[in-house]
């Protein structure tokens, strides 16, 4: 399993090839997120890098609309010569790498990209120029397993650094200070919120938009023997925020790190799980037998219908009357009466039907025909 | 000479909701079923309502679209085909989909049309070219395009090209945000927004001079392009999409009514007089909303498109106080009552075209034809019969809050 992080300045260079590391990401400023290099300090990067024998990965993660992707693309010929990767997040950067450049390319599939069927179908559109797959860590450790051992290229990881939580292109910290901001300046600010048990949300704007962080930062340090055993090409450790020093004690990063640590979805992924909670389960079975919707209940006088199934409401119907909060009721119909309070035999589709009043029924109320009652 | 003109998309969170939007007049409605899409506390179409609400709108030369745009964990993936399958054989138009597993999916078992959602945010023309070579007939852009780069990308993709015009907005670009899974452990991108981009925040910018600022800094205003159709026709866009499956019926009536008569009063005169925009818009406030913005429609939205108040339920002076659900000479008009009103208020009538229609309530009674000083909610109310109102038509009041 190779190491991999970023390098902001020469210094950081040093430090990766003192680790031992063959590979680096520089993040260009006008292509890369939290890219702070120009094009001289770029290019003077690069060189180090390969002076070092270390490969450049050339960093482009940036969404961009149509007029700046046209303008900004083009710029990415002055910097092929100097790099070994070309690595990209939005389709488009895919696309026009795969026809406008002959890169290894390395695609950030880290937002959604959660089914082995997506993830492949990436894969063969990029065909032998796939150098390497960078999964979401919203995967849990079976997942990661099964998607290494499936997928037939590398695979990459965050195992160390800053979760990304938000991203939008408008400025919003900006209009809150009455300081003028200068160009590719960047704002930072940590928030909080009363709604959210969560403080101190690291918060960054710059040239490119605003982002949010989670409070902890992302740690898969202890896992690594199980990784390395899955066969994970690539373990990414993102140290931009606190500096790359801490680089040189991997063993104890963790014990020494100022910041809070989390593991994420790493051991399990029940992101779903909350959902039947969302909805009223009771109220979303309308199948088959379903008459329709109680919309009005009043008292010791009648229940008010609205007729939704083709077969209508027959007055020798029995009915299974569903209260909203699960009760249920079984009723044989005594009388049945249309809009026009005259009683009548049946009462069609979408028109109201009148039946006695059952103590308990409420308003969205969901009436079903009973069991073997449908076709009387 | 009529101008040719897009596609009014309007959304529906229930099958009421579909036949209310295609009846005030959306050439199309996007539609969820119990799974697979992303407003999983919205009541959603049981497969008996897709069947009926896609005849309905078949009958009246109206789409329906399904969203299966959630991004699928493999699991969810499983699960998939027999629902692909079943809206094949009811001929649904198209589907929604922001995941390449799911346009697979979709892709090996139908021929459905496929349209990538706004979810997915394709932002230019590389990608929309991209998503047409993986079978996508149609790209809903991502809501940071602006009208004249979106021209650009129809032309140079040559794919149907899709656009937000109306409605709330994810501040983040969609599918970038995942600030409920890490916090409330509820998956955004699979329907768990938990919305915590209206919330609140105290900020510590760490100036010395400043105390903590707080501030709504992560909601958006809400959208709404009325002025920006002419450039949306120019510029050949197909669709104008209404955000809002979990939005009222007064919503989806008022929203496919004003853009609809808009479109077709431009197809037939080639432009707008500014007496008809401000009604239209004055038309557009009587529905709930946050406050209006253009957003990136013609420049990149800057400042003033951030909505920095705390949510109230209800902002506009007006409100619904009912759907007719019978009407007839004989029976009057019954309306399921969502608001209260009294004996002598104004009440109108929204046709499914054409101005409003004031009525007096004046005469007021239940469902046993009793008379009646105030209804009450949840309940039933018979009005006068009014020529021409038929069930479906809304019903709002001026005055409360
Ligand atoms: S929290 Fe806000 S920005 Fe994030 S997904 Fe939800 S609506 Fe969008």
């Amino acid at each position: 399993m190779k190491y991999l992080t970023f390098a902001q300045n020469l210094h950081d260079l040093n430090l990766i090839k003192d680790q031992g590391m063959t590979e680096v990401i520089l993040g260009h400023r006008d292509f890369s997120r939290f890219g702070k290099l120009d094009d001289e300090n770029y290019l003077a990067l690069a060189t180090r890098a390969h002076e070092l024998g270390i490969k450049v990965t050339f960093e482009w993660d940036i969404l961009m609309t149509e007029n700046v992707f046209a303008s900004t693309s083009k710029k990415i010929n002055e910097f092929l010569e100097t790099m070994d990767s070309l690595r990209v997040q939005d389709p488009g950067a895919f696309e026009w790498s795969l026809k406008h450049t002959d890169k290894p390319l390395q695609f950030i599939a880290e937002n959604g990209n959660h089914n082995l069927l997506g993830l492949k179908g990436w894969i063969d559109y990029a065909g032998p120029r796939m150098e390497r797959i960078v999964l979401s860590i919203e995967l849990s450790k079976n997942v990661i397993a099964e998607y290494i051992k499936e997928l037939l290229v590398p695979c990459e990881i965050l195992g160390f650094g800053r979760i990304l939580l938000f991203y939008t292109p408008r400025n919003l910290l900006s209009p809150l200070t009455s300081e003028k901001v200068a160009l590719n300046q960047e704002l930072v600010a940590l928030g909080e919120s009363e709604e959210s048990p969560h403080k101190g949300f690291p918060i960054v704007e710059n040239t490119h938009g605003t982002f949010m962080f989670h409070i902890k930062e992302f740690c898969l340090l202890e896992y690594r023997d199980d990784l390395i055993k899955m066969g994970l090409d690539t373990f990414r450790i993102d140290l931009r925020w606190e500096g790359l020093s801490y680089l040189s004690d991997l063993n104890n990063l963790k014990e020494n790190y100022p910041k809070d640590l989390m593991r994420g979805f790493y051991l399990v992924n029940k992101t779903d799980v909350l959902f039947p909670k969302l909805k009223n389960s009771r109220l979303q079975k309308r199948e088959g037998d379903y008459v329709g919707e109680i919309l009005e209940a009043e008292k010791g006088q009648h229940l008010a219908i609205m007729v939704k199934n083709p077969k209508g409401l027959k007055k020798s119907n029995r009915l299974k009357i569903i209260h909203p909060k699960g009760e249920v009721f079984e009723v044989q119909i005594h009388w049945l009466k249309n809009t026009a309070l005259e009683e009548v035999e049946s009462v069609e589709m979408h028109k109201l039907a009148l039946i006695p009043f059952i103590n308990g029924v409420w308003v969205k109320s969901h009436v079903f025909y009973l069991d073997n009652e449908i076709d009387k | 000479m009529t101008t040719a003109i897009p596609e009014i998309l309007a959304p529906a969170g229930s099958l009421d909701k579909l036949k209310v939007a295609i009846l005030y007049g959306a050439h199309a409605v996007y539609v969820g079923g119990q799974k697979f899409g992303l407003r999983t506390a919205a009541e959603n179409f049981t497969l008996d309502e897709l069947r009926e609400g896609v005849a309905f709108a078949h009958e009246r030369n109206a789409k329906v679209y399904v969203v299966l745009n959630s991004f699928l964990h493999d699991k969810d993936l499983e699960e998939l085909p027999d629902f692909v399958s079943f809206l094949d054989e009811i001929k649904v138009d198209a589907v929604i989909v922001s995941d390449l597993g799911v346009v697979k999916t979709v892709r090996q078992l139908s021929n459905i049309h496929i349209h990538i959602s706004t979810q997915a945010s394709t932002l230019n023309v590389e990608a929309a070219k991209l998503w047409k070579k993986m079978g996508a007939t149609r790209i809903v852009l991502g809501r940071e395009v602006s009208v004249k780069e979106a021209g650009k990308i129809k032309r140079e993709a040559d794919v149907e090209i899709e656009m937000f015009i109306h409605g709330s907005m994810c501040m983040a670009y969609s599918g970038h945000c995942v600030i409920s899974n890490f916090t409330q452990g509820r998956d955004s991108n699979r329907g768990g927004c938990a919305h915590s981009c209206r919330f609140e925040y105290s900020l510590d910018m760490g100036l010395d001079t400043e105390e903590k600022k707080k501030a709504f800094f992560m909601s958006s205003k809400d959208l709404e392009g009325l002025r920006v159709l002419p450039e949306f026709i120019n510029e050949g866009i197909d669709s104008l999409k209404i955000e809002g499956r979990m939005k009222s019926h007064l919503y989806a009536g008022t929203m496919s009514k004003i853009y609809s008569e808009a479109l077709e009063y431009y197809s037939q005169h080639g432009n707008f007089l500014s007496e008809n925009l401000l009604e239209w818009e004055a038309e557009l406030k009587k529905v709930s909303h946050r406050a209006y913005t253009e957003a990136s429609l013609v420049d990149k939205a800057g400042a003033d498109s951030i909505f920095n108040e705390r949510e109230v339920s209800n902002d506009s002076e007006w409100q619904m106080v009912g759907a007719v659900v019978e009407a007839s000479p004989k029976t009057g008009i019954i309306l399921e009552v969502r608001n209260a009103f009294n004996q002598g208020d104004e009440l109108e009538f929204i046709p499914f075209r054409g101005k409003a229609i004031k009525v007096q309530a004046n005469e007021i009674m239940d469902i046993a034809m009793r008379s009646v000083q105030r209804t009450r909610p949840s309940t039933l109310a018979r009005l006068p019969y009014v020529e021409g109102i038929g069930p479906y038509h809304l019903i709002r009041q001026k005055g409360r809050k």
